[in-house]
């Protein structure tokens, strides 16, 4: 989640950057780059692909940020381009859509040896929920999927997300909604329930 | 109360905490006494919950460094040029216009009005003797009756 501070500090960065401090566009790369390489990962599911689009993201940044406006949080800006070269990447894929269940657990997620060995019954529980919902994200239809990453794991605000997507505040409401019903039905469905 | 089914888009909203003041009081209320609507919370809380723990996977490596090599050979990025609007061009245009009618009107001045008409030289391509004035033949030269 990002703070205030930390905005202030971003834009500050961004504006050195602006004037051609490379040092100070390296700084925001270290800030960011963690997450958008997880919000990559978790919209692509491919680690290699997902090291390569973290990249491209900052070296597109790079090159956009003459266009780039204080109005405009640049935290919001950056993930904007990382979703966009992420679709370009599922598009070429012809994967936008949909990506089979059973296609199987997303890399990195399949259970090692070590899940073998007995856990408590609430920890076994919570990491059965864990890789449940790693599938259904893997499910979900892209544009579901973003929105819940957004919000879950970036702790955007539905006004951010609005502009980043480029819709309006009521439909982040209710596409986002609609996305947490379909992962608990996930859920639903692989407990057994109806 | 009567039985009715979880409005999940408000819910939703209210677990981010983007509801205004009012709507938030009257959903609170209604949670106190609406067991289905206490669930279906619930277990977006539970939702919520899950994605915190999800595995944070790392680069594994400073992509700072690499993209710091990168951009000391990229080219330093520059401004998008601006597009031209059609009033940007509007002096242009008036300032052609304006030259096109003077130079109109010195013509006329100069002319008194009459269109003249350019004197056109006939212009002889070919001419019957070849270069260097070398006769093609005697009888070109010299008509029959000429010699005598």
């Amino acid at each position: 989640m990002t703070t205030r501070t930390d905005d202030a500090e971003d834009e500050r960065l961004a504006a050195q950057a602006q004037t051609g401090d490379r040092q100070a566009f390296t700084l925001l790369v270290r800030r960011y780059q963690e997450r958008v390489f997880r919000f990559i990962l978790r919209m692509s599911g491919a680690r290699d692909e997902a090291m390569d689009l973290t990249q491209e993201t900052f070296m597109k940044a790079y090159q956009a940020l003459p266009a780039w406006r204080p109005e405009a949080r640049f935290g919001t800006w950056l993930f904007q381009i990382a979703r966009n070269v992420t679709l370009d990447l599922l598009r070429r894929r012809r994967t936008v859509e949909f990506i089979p269940l059973d296609t199987g657990l997303p890399d990195g997620a399949a259970l090692d040896p070590q899940d073998a060995a007995p856990l408590p019954e609430e920890q076994l529980a919570d990491k059965q929920r864990i890789q449940l919902l790693e599938r259904a994200l893997c499910e979900l239809p892209v544009e579901q999927r973003e929105i819940l990453l957004l919000r879950e794991l970036e702790n955007m605000s539905y006004a951010d997300i609005a502009a980043m997507l480029n819709i309006e505040a009521g439909t982040v409401k209710s596409r986002l909604a609609r996305a947490r019903v379909a992962v608990l039905a996930h859920y639903r469905h692989h407990a057994g329930e109806k | 109360m009567t039985a009715h089914a979880p409005d999940m888009a408000t819910l939703s909203a209210y677990l981010d905490g983007e509801l205004g003041i009012s709507e938030r009081r009257q959903l609170d209320a209604h949670l106190a006494t609406c067991r289905p609507c206490a669930l279906q919370l619930a277990a977006l809380q539970a939702l919520a919950a899950d994605f915190a723990k999800l595995p944070q996977e790392n680069l594994g490596f400073d992509l700072a460094g690499v993209i710091e090599g990168r951009l000391a050979v990229a080219p330093r990025p520059r401004g998008k040029p601006r597009t031209a609007r059609w009033w940007g061009l509007l002096p242009v245009s008036l300032g052609a216009a304006a030259s096109i009618a003077l130079g109109v009107g010195m013509g006329s001045a100069l002319f008194g009005g009459a269109a003249v008409t350019p004197r056109v030289t006939a212009m002889s391509v070919f001419d019957t003797l070849p270069p260097g004035g070398l006769c093609l033949g005697a009888e070109s030269c010299y008509g029959k009756g000429a010699r005598k």
